[in-house]
């Protein structure tokens, strides 16, 4: 933190003395970071539970585990951003409906409920039959979670049939507007010329769409291997590549629309994108991780490559366009705040390795996710038995 | 229906889900039964003994006039000047470092030699652009002692008073017979600023 000293003799120029600090930091890029991908790997599932897209059957069980392992870490970076993590739940003491802020964590809450029940009711088939299998700890924490109960008559499965398709008809729209209020925060500061544009929910859910089926396609083939379901891939991209022409084209809409209208806050964004945001912005985010992975997913969607092609080209693109999200995020949080409060230039923000919201804590968090799957991993497997693939 | 080989019957979990729901919800009322303030929501949404509590906190700053009570000398140059509407608290320090139940406890800080500088750039640094320059005479160092023809150690005191800036310097042209340069914005030549 700044004390006075620093403050009186930083603020030269045409930099006000509450512009030094780049107070969204690290974290804050983060946040929407992880919540994206939440949402996008919700859809994922969705789109199998719901829109009955019969080839994502062998990744449904896994994205909602995904979903899940990355909702358990949505949250730290803004417990670590905003200091006093005790006082979190003191928003459900006294909710405030006035509060932009608080609004997500009743939506996260709400979310995280539906999410627990649906791979509850997904998974309970295999939780019984684990339950009766093993035995010790693991039975008894398999009882729990079957919900103590055994029944998989037919009556059972039909009306946890109806509760699995009723959670995940209300999951899309939830997800939706757990991410879309992510960017309608942004959106929202009517301050900032770079975030104050109704576009940024859109812009901020499609991303999202974007990073949750690009993790999911990394992810399943960096466990699977050799052994992914190759029709599974191609319709993954497809997806993919659908949700990011939408995603991309508002993107640019987004700036070409600030160009067009040309207000009197274009000039200062100009200088942004064409200043300090010139590498991670139009070199990174648009032209390397976007317009490589736009002709590439437009080949492995059109073109029938092979199965070794699309086993090199799906997890490379995959893991471009985690980039870009990322990239996104960044130009959006960190780009928004390097403009000066006096409209007359651009502010610097360096990232420390070591401190409080420092690139360690970041990877930390982002890490987090990884593990959390990894246990969960140990508890619902993954992937269906093979029987149950043909079923 | 299937023939039952089960325990437990076919809506169980679903029942067990909802009690769980159920029992957290209540959970949830008791919480905030027990731990809510009891003054929250009595005028907003906040804890209406917040603002009983922040009335006690002593009072740390004080307005001009406080200060000028007792300092008619400074009084007397301090709104001559176009300084008039700077807060004494800005140059000095908070007024109760200096008074404490109407007794003086300490000597007010006062800014000498170098200090008076750094001091006086604070403000009328050119260097802060994004300041109107309208409002408020901007400099910049050394630039403004050499026009001035004067040493470029000289402290920004030894020609302007500090509470009145262009006292000595009018006294100064009215001495020489030099006739009153007319005020810029900046000098206090706006209008409401006017004497």
């Amino acid at each position: 933190m700044h004390g006075l000293a620093e403050t009186a003799s930083g603020a030269v120029g045409y930099v006000f003395p509450n512009d030094l600090h780049v107070h969204w930091s690290l974290m804050i890029v983060l946040y929407p970071y992880i919540t994206g991908i939440v949402a996008g790997a919700f859809i994922v599932s969705s789109l199998y539970h719901v829109f009955h897209v019969k080839a994502l059957r062998p990744i449904a069980r896994f994205s909602l585990l995904f979903a899940l392992a990355f909702l358990a870490c949505a949250t730290l970076p803004l417990l670590n951003h905003l200091g006093h993590p005790e006082r979190a739940l003191n928003m459900m003491l006294t909710p405030s409906p006035s509060s932009a802020m608080a609004g997500f964590g009743y939506i996260y809450s709400a979310y995280a409920v539906v999410l627990l029940l649906e791979i509850l009711f997904i998974y309970r088939p295999t939780l019984v039959r684990l339950a009766q299998t093993s035995t010790g700890w693991r039975r008894s924490l398999y009882g729990v979670l079957s919900l103590g109960s055994d029944n998989l008559s037919d009556e059972a499965l039909a009306l946890d049939r109806k509760i699995i398709a009723f959670l995940a008809g209300i999951g899309i729209p939830m997800a939706c507007v757990l991410h879309g209020y992510v960017g309608f925060i942004f959106g929202g500061v009517k301050a900032n010329p770079l975030w104050a544009t109704p576009l940024m929910p859109v812009i901020f859910l499609l991303s999202a769409c974007v990073s949750g089926i690009a993790g999911i396609i990394l992810a399943y083939m960096v466990i699977k291997r050799g052994e992914v379901d190759m029709t599974c891939i191609r319709t993954c991209l497809k997806y993919l590549w659908g949700f990011f022409i939408l995603d991309f084209v508002f993107e640019m809409l987004e700036v070409f629309s600030h160009a067009y209208m040309a207000t009197h806050h274009w000039e200062t964004l100009h200088t942004l994108l064409w200043g300090p945001l010139f590498n991670s912005y139009w070199v990174g985010q648009v032209l390397i991780f976007s317009v490589v992975p736009f002709f590439l997913l437009g080949v492995l969607s059109l073109v029938r490559l092979d199965d070794g092609m699309v086993r090199f080209l799906a997890p490379l693109v995959s893991l471009m366009i985690l980039i870009q999200v990322l990239l996104m995020r960044w130009n959006v949080v960190i780009g928004g705040q390097l403009m000066s409060k006096s409209e007359r230039g651009a502010v610097f923000f360096h990232p420390e390795w070591f401190e409080k919201e420092g690139i360690v804590p970041a990877i930390v968090i982002m890490v987090l996710p990884l593990v959390i799957l990894y246990v969960l991993g140990k508890i619902f497997p993954f992937w269906l038995p093979a029987e149950e693939k043909r079923g | 229906m299937q023939p039952s080989g089960f325990r437990a019957k076919h809506n169980t979990h679903v029942l067990r889900v909802l009690i769980v729901l159920v029992v957290l919800g209540v959970a949830g009322g008791l919480a905030r039964a027990l731990l809510l303030p009891s003054s929250f929501g009595k005028y907003g949404h906040y804890r209406a003994d917040a603002v009983r509590e922040e009335m006690r906190r002593p009072l740390r700053n004080m307005t001009n006039e406080s200060c000028l009570a007792c300092h008619p000398n400074i009084k007397k140059i301090h709104l001559a000047g176009v300084h008039r509407t700077v807060s004494c608290e800005v140059c000095h320090s908070a007024y109760a470092d200096h008074i404490a139940e109407g007794k003086v406890v300490a000597k007010m800080p006062v800014r000498r030699g170098e200090e008076i500088r750094t001091l006086c750039l604070r403000c009328h640094n050119r260097i802060i652009r994004a300041r109107p320059k309208e409002s408020i005479k901007m400099i910049a160092m050394p630039d403004h002692l050499e026009q001035k023809g004067v040493r470029t150690d000289h402290l920004c005191n030894q020609c302007h008073h500090v509470h009145a800036p262009l006292k000595w310097i009018r006294e100064a042209r009215a001495a020489m017979g030099l006739p009153e340069r007319p005020q810029t914005a900046a000098e206090g030549g706006v209008s409401w600023m006017r004497d």
